[in-house]
């Protein structure tokens, strides 16, 4: 029997190898070629079992955990009567149900307490954060932090961050220059959130970019920790080398109105790199910085497009005054639309007898098109 | 010596083929492999990924998006309404009425209290005349301006029209009848503002068909397969173009095109390579190709990226005529933009758009219908002269259609991989059956029809405005550009 | 008792808010997207609306913008509750005749202060127009 086999699959062999090349190939490759559809198509009834299970499972626990949410949480009866969130205490038996012992439960309930965290502050956002730490729960993040893939460290310290855990600096600092930008920028972020005496080091440190993606949770966290002390940003503007942090910076001043930073922002209009500097001037338009105005009109003969245009909107903004006639020569000589537009905009956005004055007067002075893009700035349905 | 000269033809073509068709097989072999590596890493991040965050923070950049309509009366008003309803902050919606012949404008206008504005813009992309712009007195409807044109008989002209109006520093171009994902804009505006030392010049993501998807006022409901036989093979082949074909190449920033139907752009580079061409017949790829150009012509290192996701739902042609048409006019486009831009072929100043985007397209897309006809005339004359060994041509058929069902198969394990779009069996068997009669019912009509376009342009070309009308706008998904550019086409 | 519509996509924030405020007690109905919120603006009178912004079907601001341009519903309070922070959305909310503008995460103890405010000043308003006639 055996043997038979053998010499079967022998004589086969060497039918096989009298084959051209090409052949020999080919039919290697309808092998390959089948067994990996058939593992295709095995995956894919595997991957849609194993979600299947998954979906019938969440759909068994979420009424739990929002209930359990709802009556430990929501309807505490110790909210609103100045109780400190420290004193007040979970039923232990609903938090002692064994079905949180599981750990895809668990990892549901961290999900699903950052959703309501991401919903509630205040009272019932401490409580959330109680019951996150009554559970156990922070332990589970912990462990995931010691994990060897990026993104499961990335999930620990976004939960961590989330629920406002601290985190040692000797853990979390050494990540806020990883080469990772995921990573870095979670770890950043959640620094900034956790450290309580010096949240902004790592502006001092960062040698990485801080990319524009990480800005937007970075600005939301700094503007919405409580109890952050906000740093005079210029500090960085003046001396940082990181290009991405000073812009960064810039928009931190503008959101927080930092007078006091205007003369480090004013350097920067000297700055090489123009994107940087349309960036600057941006920021001084915000501050509404008359002190730069001055300088600004001197250097905006020299300006590539980017940073005429938006000096022309930082003047709207300031709207000391003292340059309509310059914008009104912008407005009547520039060849360019954009240039016009923005003196326009900007010569109205003064808002001032004066300004309405000269808006009247342009209109009967200049030319049908020029008319058309002051009617479009007067048009209060056409926000841009 | 007759004889020997077609020994020598025949012995040169065989190996050419031979060569032509293992690089072909490598090519989807390594695709296969880059795209799941891609379709990885994408997940990981999506893992911890919030897109809240996007739509709370003010630094979010604006987007205006642009979709132009042409005689749409009867799905304008949910269309327009469910394109303000993006979870994003910062985003204007421009509607280019493209000189419609039915209500689609008086619709519009009533149903938002739409008043004529004067609206100053400027024409930095030249197009037809613009016959009126309007905004709604109603600040709910804010965010919407409705520009009435003449028809240009070309959806580029259109959009020409919509960036000149567009404020913002970022564009979405889609149609107004696709259906996309509420997540569309912060989806597709993640790639541009996190990538280190470059410029993401465009990002796209996956178009599905919408043929028998429930939806509801604009509103997708329920996602479903195909059930039309034409919609479901091209449901595969999007499947296979957008996740396996452009999630590969983007891996090595060497996608080809963002398709038409959805696609985010940045506008200055747009604009500075000169807006979308209302002569190409393939305007999209056209554009990524001038854009391509001008961002190594001008030294800025930048890239195209891709995400796996399905953010846009389109009806696919069902009858076989205006699938014809659709794909006349696509191989009429590839072959218009590879001739008007061979200069960039093997030419290393164009980087990997030179060396590796335009030839890949220029060989294994372009001439890839023309080989296979010639094989088969090969074969027919092999066939005549009773030269053929019938068992090895029945091997290497066999061969063909193992691997080609082999890589559609690995699309849809990638598909199923990335996001569970299909929420029964039915559907994925659906989809599944057309893997294997693919090569014998759709992929041969794909070559018939690109040899079509292939023909027309090159018979044509003087007339090629003349086509273009014929080929524009006429009926309702018609043959709109938006176009897979199969990057992996079966066999 | 006062009946307040919560409008909102997001189903955690819309069941915890409808349990909030019943503990409150108020009535409270619940439309989960643009369509439904009209479906039952038509169908009934409510003291107070609270609306998200971006919601499948219709956003927020169309909500607001129909239920002022309704003469019989002048008078419902309404809150726009949205994680959108910039300014400009939120003046446009004012500008259209929001009377609170709540940015998610939201405080409890606040929304029930602001509700009890808004219900207040408006049986105030009912109040003034009664004696006018």
């Amino acid at each position: 029997m055996w043997n038979d086999l053998v010499e079967l699959l022998f004589q086969a062999y060497e039918q096989f190898s009298l084959l051209p090349l090409f052949i020999e190939i080919a039919l290697a490759f309808i092998i390959i070629a089948i067994a990996a559809t058939i593992i295709a198509y095995g995956a894919i009834m595997y991957k849609r079992y194993k979600s299947y299970v998954h979906e019938k499972r969440v759909a068994f626990i979420n009424p739990i955990i929002e209930d359990l949410i709802t009556e430990q949480v929501l309807l505490n009866d110790s909210l609103g009567k100045d109780i400190p969130t420290e004193e007040i205490e979970f039923n232990p038996e609903a938090l002692a149900n064994k079905v949180y012992k599981k750990p895809f439960v668990r990892q549901i309930l961290i999900d699903t307490l950052i959703q309501y965290r991401k919903n509630f502050r205040g009272e019932v956002g401490d409580l959330l954060r109680k019951l996150y730490l009554d559970m156990g729960l922070d332990k589970d993040s912990f462990a995931k932090m010691k994990s060897v893939r990026w993104e499961k460290k990335i999930k620990a310290v976004v939960e961590l961050t989330q629920m406002d855990i601290t985190i040692s600096d000797v853990t979390i600092l050494p990540l806020t220059n990883s080469t990772n930008a995921s990573l870095r920028a979670a770890a950043r972020n959640a620094y900034i959130q956790l450290s309580k005496n010096e949240p902004f080091k790592f502006f001092d440190i960062a040698t990485e970019p801080l990319l524009p993606w990480d800005q937007l949770e970075m600005f939301k966290i700094i503007t919405t920790t409580k109890d952050i002390a906000i740093p005079n940003f210029s500090r960085w503007v003046s001396y940082s080398t990181n290009k991405s942090v000073v812009s960064f910076c810039l928009k931190l001043i503008a959101h927080y109105d930092q007078q006091s930073a205007i003369p480090a922002v004013m350097e920067l209009l000297n700055n090489k790199d123009h994107y940087f500097r349309a960036d600057a001037i941006s920021c001084l338009g915000k501050l509404s910085a008359e002190a730069a105005e001055e300088k600004m009109v001197k250097i905006y003969n020299h300006q590539p497009l980017n940073c005429q245009l938006e000096i022309l909107k930082a003047m709207g903004n300031i709207a000391s005054g003292k340059y309509l006639e310059f914008l009104k020569s912008e407005f009547l000589f520039s060849s360019n639309f954009d240039i016009r537009m923005n003196a326009a905009r900007a010569i109205i956005k003064h808002n001032t007898q004066n300004s309405r004055l000269l808006v009247e007067e342009l209109m009967e002075m200049t030319y049908e098109e020029n008319q058309l893009i002051i009617k479009h700035c007067l048009n209060p349905l056409i926000k841009y | 010596m007759g004889v020997t000269f077609v020994e020598i033809a025949s012995g040169f073509f065989e190996t050419s083929v031979f060569i032509y068709g293992v690089a072909l097989l490598l090519i989807y072999a390594l695709l296969a492999i880059m795209s799941f590596l891609n379709i990885a890493l994408f997940l990981r991040k999506e893992s911890y990924t919030d897109y809240k965050v996007i739509v709370g923070s003010p630094l979010a950049p604006g987007i205006s998006v642009i979709a132009p309509a042409f005689n749409e009366g009867l799905t304008i008003i949910s269309n327009v309404r469910s394109l303000l309803t993006f979870d994003y902050p910062n985003y204007e919606v421009i509607i280019i009425n493209d000189g419609s012949t039915d209500d689609t404008l008086e619709k519009v206008i009533n149903e938002f209290s739409l008043v004529k504005v004067d609206f100053a813009y400027d024409i930095k992309l030249s197009a037809k005349p613009v016959r009126g712009v309007y905004k709604s007195r109603d600040e709910a409807y804010a965010k919407l301006i409705v520009v009435d044109k003449e028809n240009g008989k070309a959806k580029a002209d259109a959009t020409n029209v919509g960036i000149n109006v567009s404020n913002f520093p970022y564009f979405l171009c889609t149609d107004v009848d696709c259906i996309l994902h509420e997540q569309t804009l912060g989806m597709l505006i993640r790639p541009m503002l996190e990538e280190e030392n470059m410029r993401v010049i465009a990002t796209g993501a996956t178009l599905r068909m919408a043929n028998s998807c429930e939806v509801d006022e604009g509103v997708l409901i329920a996602i479903k397969a195909p059930r039309p036989l034409l919609a479901r093979f091209q449901e595969l082949e999007y499947i296979r173009s957008f996740v396996m074909g452009k999630m590969g190449w983007s891996y090595i920033n060497a996608v080809p095109n963002v398709s038409g139907g959805l696609g985010m752009f940045d506008k200055e580079i747009a604009v500075k390579a000169g807006g979308y061409d209302p002569a190409s017949f393939g305007e999209d790829m056209e554009l990524r190709m001038r854009m391509s150009r001008y961002v190594y012509d001008n030294k800025i290192k930048a890239s195209v990226r891709y995400i796996p996701t399905t953010l846009c739902w389109t009806e696919g042609p069902t009858s076989v005529k205006i699938f014809m048409r659709q794909r006349t006019r696509w191989a009429r486009g590839l072959l218009q933009l590879m001739l008007a831009h061979k200069k960039m072929l093997f030419n290393p100043a164009y980087g990997r758009v030179g060396l590796i985007v335009f030839p890949y397209n220029f060989f294994f897309e372009l001439l890839a219908p023309v080989v296979e006809f010639l094989g088969i005339i090969y074969y027919l004359f092999l066939i005549y002269f009773g030269l053929v060994n019938w068992p090895y041509a029945i091997i290497l058929l066999i061969f063909v259609y193992t691997y080609s069902v082999m890589i559609s198969s690995l699309s849809v394990l990638w598909d199923q991989l990335t996001f569970q779009y299909y929420k029964t069996w039915k559907d994925v068997i659906r989809v599944i059956a057309m893997v294997f009669v693919e090569m014998l019912i759709y992929h041969p009509l794909i070559v018939v029809f690109s040899l079509r376009g292939y023909w027309f342009q090159l018979t044509n070309r003087k007339h090629s405005w003349g086509n273009m009308q014929r080929a524009g706008f006429k009926k309702k998904s018609d043959d709109k550009p938006k176009k897979p550019q199969p990057a992996v086409s079966a066999s | 008792m006062s009946n307040i519509l919560v409008i909102e996509d997001d189903d955690i924030m819309l069941k915890a808010i409808r349990n909030i405020l019943r503990k409150d007690g108020h009535e409270v109905i619940t439309a989960k997207d643009g369509k439904e919120a009209f479906e039952k603006l038509d169908n009934e009178q409510y003291d107070i609306v609270m609306t998200d912004l971006m919601m499948p079907y219709a956003n927020g601001l169309e909500v607001v913008s129909r239920i002022r341009s309704n003469s019989e519903k002048r008078n419902v309070g309404i809150i726009v509750c949205s994680s959108v922070g910039n300014e400009e959305t939120i003046t446009e909310a004012f500008r259209l005749g929001a009377d609170d503008y709540l940015k998610k995460p939201i405080m409890a103890g606040e929304l029930m202060i602001r509700i009890r405010k808004l219900l207040a000043n408006r049986s105030g308003n009912v109040k003034l127009v009664t004696k006018k006639k």
